[in-house]
């Protein structure tokens, strides 16, 4: 019983849901209260973007979806669209990611702000195409800005976890 | 290389339409979605709040740091307000109960006749895009979705998730909300000279305005216009057939000031989201109504359809932007109650119609 677990434990999408259980629970909790500038700071996009850097366009695709998918479920946006942008994000930094020649740890940085600025703007966009009035101002802009400089404090540790998370089994063990 | 092309057309392909059904399912409410919600909210609760235990000094820390200035001055301020209030509350609820034996004396619903359950809000919207919160009541205390929520102060928002203990409320600022409303005006001023004949007739003409509105008054003998007791012109005491004196009926009758009741006028509020004020549209332009005044109040106007039932505060006219040719003015509402601090909030078990699911 024990080994099935570990075994499914060692799946990497496993892991990463795991992970993206407790950032969604910090996003939830300690992030829903510290608004710097009046935006809420959004680390699950950080982590679908992070997936795409760690792991490339297609896992990051995926990944995206996955961590969107779970943020959906505790938002009132409807279910889906949250998946369908981080997928395009986590796609989108693992596509921009494999054109640099020598990756070094500042252009991971960059690519991880200016991902989840382009995210928070796709997702206002998504949820204005959905039918909802008011979303797309210039306030999300600062949202946009604010969130690139606060995901690029965390881009490198957040990209590091994406790596280990999605470690393919045998280098785990 | 072709292969691995197709391969990537195909996972884009599968999460785009897996994307595209999850959303048409789900703005058709349909019962898988929600399924799935309530499914991931069973794992991630517990998860959630145990995260809110451990996170709880730094989030006070961080509270500490950047709210203390505000939190010291709004303690001070809120001291005096109470004491003020404290006095006016007493008076209000002698007017409730009146208002409210009024109203059944004459068979009209009141609040009072609605259940509802009381909650604490445990948390605010992790989002940039809407504003909802959180409340620890659900399902089991009979809440459903579309219930109306509000607080001491007035209307909050609607419910629009429920779990078993846990409920999602909709703030009335979040650009999806919209709710048939009343705006209660004072009339315009009349000026009106009685004259010999029983019709007179006047003019208004507004200082704003381009328009010059006439309003026609008629005098009964009698009664004048706002005047509580019914004056009689001196007159010989009648007299019955055999010559004995009619005795009087000496009980007052009390006339309505009919002319100074304040007006109502219906439009429907939306909310525009963080940091704007909720805006009322498809007020009419009537004479009749005359010029909306700035802190007129406003007033959910129930109705077969609307979210929430008749008469619950929702807040004050702050703004008034006046529109050309028949458009009707815009006007921004100040909420009357503060959505940044909520605490204890009382849903009223009712379900509009509109909101309910065929079971």
């Amino acid at each position: 019983m024990i080994e099935r677990i570990v075994a499914v434990a060692e799946n990497a999408y496993v892991r990463l849901f795991l992970v993206a259980l407790v950032f969604l629970a910090l996003q939830t909790t300690l992030l829903n209260e510290m608004r710097p500038f009046d935006v809420s700071l959004e680390i699950m996009i950080l982590l679908a973007a992070s997936a795409g850097l760690a792991r490339g366009s297609e896992v990051g695709a995926i990944a995206g979806f996955m961590i969107g998918l779970m943020y959906d479920f505790v938002l009132t946006t409807p279910l889906g669209l949250g998946a369908a942008v981080f997928a395009i994000v986590g796609y989108l930094a693992g596509f921009v990611h494999s054109f640099v020649h020598e990756p070094t740890w500042w252009s991971r940085v960059i690519l991880g702000a200016v991902a989840s600025g382009i995210g928070m703007i796709l997702m206002a966009g998504a949820i204005a195409l959905v039918g909802t009035d008011g979303i797309f101002t210039t306030k999300v802009l600062t949202i946009a800005l604010v969130v690139a400089l606060f995901n690029a404090l965390f881009s490198l540790p957040t990209e590091r976890l994406c790596r280990w998370a999605m470690t393919k089994e045998k280098a785990v063990r | 290389m072709a292969g691995q092309s197709f391969t990537r057309r195909r996972i884009i392909a599968l999460l785009a339409l897996t994307s595209l059904i999850l959303i048409t399912l789900d703005l058709r409410d349909s019962g898988i979605t929600t399924g799935l919600r309530d499914a991931f909210a069973v794992i991630f609760r517990p998860i959630e709040s145990a995260t809110r235990v451990v996170t709880n000094p730094i989030r006070n820390t961080w509270n500490g740091i950047v709210n203390y200035d505000d939190v010291a001055e709004e303690n001070r301020r809120l001291k005096d307000l109470v004491a003020r209030q404290e006095g006016a509350a007493i008076a209000n609820i002698a007017g409730i109960r009146e208002a409210q034996e009024l109203l059944s004396l004459n068979g009209l619903p009141t609040l009072a006749g609605i259940e509802s359950c009381t909650a604490q809000v445990v948390g605010s919207t992790p989002s940039n895009f809407s504003q909802t919160v959180e409340i620890n009541r659900g399902r089991s205390c009979g809440i459903r979705v579309g219930m109306p929520v509000f607080n001491a102060a007035g209307l909050i928002g609607k419910i629009t998730e429920v779990y078993n203990d846990r409920a999602v409320v909709m703030l009335i600022t979040d650009p999806a909300y919209s709710l048939a409303v009343k705006v209660v005006n004072t009339p315009p001023t009349t000026t009106a000279a009685p004259g010999s004949d029983n019709t007179v007739e006047s003019t208004t003409t507004s200082s704003t305005s381009t328009t010059s509105t006439t309003t026609t008054t008629i005098f009964i003998e009698g009664f004048e216009p706002g005047a509580t007791v019914a004056t009689s012109p001196p007159t010989a005491p009648p007299t019955l057939p055999d010559g004995r004196p009619v005795t009087p009926n000496t009980s007052p009758l009390t006339v309505p000031p009919g002319a100074d009741l304040p007006l109502r006028e219906t439009g429907a509020l939306e909310g525009r989201g963080l940091n704007r004020l909720p805006i009322v549209r498809f007020i009419e332009n009537q004479p009749r109504f005359g010029e909306i005044a700035v802190g007129s109040p406003v007033i959910s106007a129930g109705g077969a359809t609307s979210l929430a039932p008749p008469d619950i505060v929702v807040g004050t006219v702050s703004r008034i932007v006046n529109r050309s040719g028949t458009l009707g003015p815009i006007l921004e509402v100040n909420v009357a109650a503060n959505l940044e601090n909520l605490n204890f909030v009382r849903i009223l078990l009712y379900q509009p119609t509109t909101e309910r699911v065929d079971q």
